[in-house]
């Protein structure tokens, strides 16, 4: 993979970080073939009839959702960060995480505080009744679906795109302030630049977990007219048990994704800028100002109503209940180690993938090592546990015993690509900004990344750790074949309780889970704020 | 780093050969919730180690459904002995495996739906589907799917995903059950009352519970829950003209099972009074032997009002069926 570029034939930097790139990529690329191949080489005792399937018409619905999921999402998370990024007020960054929170816990839980806000016996009527009217809208069908999505997706979205703003260097701003630019122009030169190298990232992301997702989609879809193709994938492995069939349909979703986020991923624009961040002031006019108060306002309406109602629902006669079982704590317990370690791990893939990634100059060749990290996300997670399942066997372990490295290895996969979408954009700016610096210095890679990049990417470190570790509270799905008895986390406990109709001991579980994401992403604010303002 | 280097010498411990060990383990796969700690599981262990001279090792899959797919990944090396939680309409899938062996247990005094003699499987509980609503807010509630259908538009039931929850697929053979060559008709008519289809039971029942619809397709012993356990007479199961749709669980013995006699004790065992009563009062399902209900259980639906098909038929045409439906709902 060499370069034509002449300053970089001359510099032996970046073999090191080519070459991890590279296998991890690879590495990656493999475990998706093993769990692929582990599932068609069984022979199975008594398969049932194949399911019929329309293909077409069940991938043109899917996508279309995910497309309306993904302009809405990136469109919120534009506006959301500008408003958080121009309003300057105590607490903001608890806010912002609080938005985070959204796109780690269960999903379900969030489609559940929509409906307690928006629906027939939601806060929203209830507001309608107190004036004697009555609130007839439904929650339930595609938009219902599309605001679910935008919720944890949008807010996610705000949170990354806000690091790149607040990122953006003081040097900027003051000869922006000094040139009188209109507020619009201040978006367009100074903002849009530091933001459109990671709206290819997040819009990927996007597109796959709105094209993956599942009980959301059933749950608010108001019937069998929305569903995904996942679904079908669900369905045929777990009602016929046709494992060819299932394995041929995660293949098309494979190939229709894969299509639809290269392209993305490839053509992402070169053009962020950042590196290094001072709270510097610029005063807005008072338009601005408004517009900035009125997005944030209506933020709060739309994302964070729903996280409330979840603590409201959660925060009562549930609460000293599930405080005083044992079965909670074991699940905390289990829920903090499995999620400490796959947060480390997701730390050294995305390091190891990143760095590799920027040290190639082919555009081509940043596509071939980033992309394995995002198809892991298109592979449905009834495929995924299956293939987990069998390749464990395969090696003569135990499964019960292999299902904590399962589920940390399969959870820190799943917050890679969201790792990346982190630190892609902030290690390109960095780049951009320090290339020749470091050059002219002759800096090891090593040395590179001790004093020129970790200095720079506290913020995005501890993004990722907390992204990392919130993803692996999720759920037990990867391991559902395991034998999970034993083995309880924190969302697992959830499920289990309101499948026995304990939904006040589940309400509870689910306020406690997203009050514990949302301190994993304020900690890191806290923690690693201050290296760069110095 | 500490934490992973426990969780690998876990790995390695648990990966050598087993100590000679004195009493032999009976492994038994079952669904999460009757593994859980408030689940029937843990009483029947501890009541059947009482006299075995073994240990019983409760694996739990996510679902029965699941249970049954890790059994039949495993073939002939798997370590269960008992699949614990399949339901009528899965036996026939099951037994069509060839996995299942003979249980050997007496199974002619239990009081089911319809007579049992399925050599392959024992059953331990049972229950009906029906819609459950709130006595408050919904004082009249339809007494058939026909009531339903003509019902006030207002009135909304939430439903299960056939093909991702038991009673989803419950459904759609009550229905078939109820009105045979008319299904596609009545699935119709019920349509505009269909709030959503959950892909999960507990997702429908909250959404109940929540107040955004006035009946969810459950249990009829659903309301015994809540009248027991919580103290709250408001919920009831609507009784339906056409009859209500029958589900059995039942539990099978694994041909590969190298503890044949003891898998079939616990067997015998299950259907004890006091095993009985506790996956009753654990489960909320009817007993199958004739123990007295507590108070709060409604009793069993009369025999001439209970449905049930065939489980060969159903597994010839659970998909053709459910294609029906979802594309009346569609």
């Amino acid at each position: 993979m060499r370069s034509a570029n002449p300053a970089d034939l001359a510099l032996p930097f970046g073999f090191g970080r080519r070459v991890t790139g590279a296998a991890l990529a690879l590495a990656i690329a493999a475990l998706i073939l093993v769990l692929f191949t582990s599932i068609l080489s069984v022979s199975v005792a008594g398969s049932s009839a194949s399911s019929t399937v329309d293909l077409p018409h069940l991938l043109r619905m899917t996508a279309i959702q995910a497309a309306l999921t993904t302009v809405l999402s990136l469109a919120a998370g534009v506006a959301l960060a500008w408003a958080l990024n121009r309003l300057k007020f105590p607490g903001r960054d608890a806010l912002a995480s609080l938005f985070a929170a959204a796109i780690v816990a269960p999903g379900l839980v969030i489609a559940f505080g929509l409906i307690a806000v928006w629906g027939r016996a939601g806060w929203v009527g209830d507001f309608f009744g107190l004036f004697g009217l009555e609130w007839t809208g439904s929650i339930f069908g595609l938009h219902g679906i599309l605001a679910a999505h935008v919720i944890l997706d949008g807010a996610f979205a705000a949170r990354v795109l806000l690091t790149r703003l607040d990122a953006v260097p003081a040097s900027r701003l003051k000869i922006g302030q000094s040139l009188g630019l209109s507020p619009l122009k201040r978006f367009m030169l100074i903002d849009w630049p530091a933001l459109a190298g990671s709206l290819p990232g997040l819009g990927a992301i996007i597109f796959l977990l709105a094209f993956t997702s599942f009980p959301i989609v059933l749950l608010l879809g108001g019937g069998p007219a929305n569903q995904t193709l996942e679904v079908a994938i669900y369905s045929a492995v777990r009602l016929n048990f046709d494992l060819e069939g299932a394995v041929l349909l995660a293949l098309a979703q494979l190939a229709f994704c894969t299509l639809v986020i290269a392209p993305m991923l490839y053509f992402t624009p070169d053009i962020s800028v950042g590196g290094s961040t001072a709270d510097y002031h610029w005063p807005q006019t008072t338009g601005a100002n408004t517009l900035a108060i009125g997005v944030l306002g209506l933020g709060l309406a739309g994302f964070a109503m729903p996280l409330v109602a979840v603590l409201a629902n959660g925060l009562g006669p549930g609460l000293s209940n599930v405080l005083t079982s044992e079965a909670f704590w074991d699940a905390t317990w289990v829920s903090l180690s499995i999620g400490m370690s796959s947060a480390l791990l997701t730390l050294l893939l995305a390091l190891g993938l990143s760095l590799g990634r920027s040290a190639f100059n082919s555009p081509f060749a940043r596509l071939t090592v980033g992309l394995p990290a995002y198809t892991y996300l298109i592979v449905p997670a009834v495929v995924l546990s299956l293939g987990f399942f069998l390749a464990v066997r395969g090696t003569g372990v135990r499964p019960q015993s292999a299902a904590p490295f399962v589920l940390i290895t399969a959870n820190a996969l799943l917050a890679l690509p969201f790792a990346m979408a982190v630190l892609g954009p902030a290690l390109n700016a960095i780049d951009k900004r320090y290339a020749r610096t470091a050059q002219s210095l002759a800096l090891s890679g090593w040395q590179r990344w001790r004093y020129v990049e970790m200095p720079l990417l506290h913020r995005e470190l501890g993004l990722i750790l907390a992204l990392g570790f919130c993803f692996s509270l999720g759920d037990l799905g990867t391991i559902s074949l395991f034998g999970t008895n034993e083995f309880a986390t924190l969302p697992w406990l959830m499920f289990r309780a309101l499948g026995a109709y304990r939904s006040n001991d589940a309400a509870a579980i689910a306020a406690l889970l997203l009050i514990l994401t949302f301190v994993a992403f304020w900690l890191p604010t806290l923690v690693f704020k201050d290296k760069r303002d110095a | 780093m500490f934490r992973l280097a426990f969780l690998a010498s876990a790995l390695v411990l648990s990966t050598l050969p087993a100590a000679a060990q004195e009493q032999p383990t009976l492994t038994i796969y079952t669904y999460d919730a009757f593994a859980a700690d408030w689940g029937p599981a843990p009483g029947l262990k501890a009541g059947f180690e009482e006299t075995c001279g073994c240990t019983v090792n409760f694996v739990a899959a996510d679902s029965s459904i699941g249970a049954l797919r890790r059994v039949q990944l495993e073939g002939d090396t798997t370590e269960a002995d008992i699949v614990l939680g399949l339901d009528t309409a899965v036996v026939g899938e099951a037994r069509a495996t060839g996995l299942f062996a003979e249980h050997g247990v007496d199974t002619s005094r239990l009081s089911l739906p319809q007579d049992w003699s399925a050599p392959d499987f024992v059953p331990f509980d049972y229950g009906y589907f029906a819609f459950v609503y709130n006595t408050e807010t919904l004082p009249e509630p339809p007494t058939s799917f026909e009531a339903l259908a003509g019902d006030d538009e207002d009135l909304t039931i939430v439903i299960q995903d056939p093909r991702s929850a038991t009673p989803g697929l419950g459904l759609v053979l009550w229905l078939k059950a109820a009105y045979g060559d008319d299904t596609n008709e009545a699935w119709a008519d019920i349509a505009p009352h269909v709030l959503t289809v959950t892909s999960g039971w507990s997702e429908a029942y909250s959404l109940f519970l929540n107040g955004e619809a006035d009946m969810v397709l459950s249990y009829t012993t659903s309301p015994a829950y809540h009248i027991i356990a919580e103290d709250d007479d408001r919920y009831a199961a609507a009784p339906f003209t056409e009859g209500h749709y029958a589900q059995i669980e039942v539990a099978g013995i694994l041909k590969s099972s190298p503890h044949q006699e003891l898998a079939q004790d616990f067997l015998s065992y299950m259907l004890t009074p006091e095993a009985q009563e506790n996956i009753m009062m654990t489960n909320w399902m009817y007993p199958v032997t004739d123990i007295t209900l507590p108070k709060g259980f409604a009793p069993p639906v009369p025999a001439d009002e209970a449905l049930l098909l065939d489980a060969d038929e159903v597994t010839a045409n659970k998909n053709a069926w459910i294609e029906e439906m979802l594309g009346a709902l569609r």
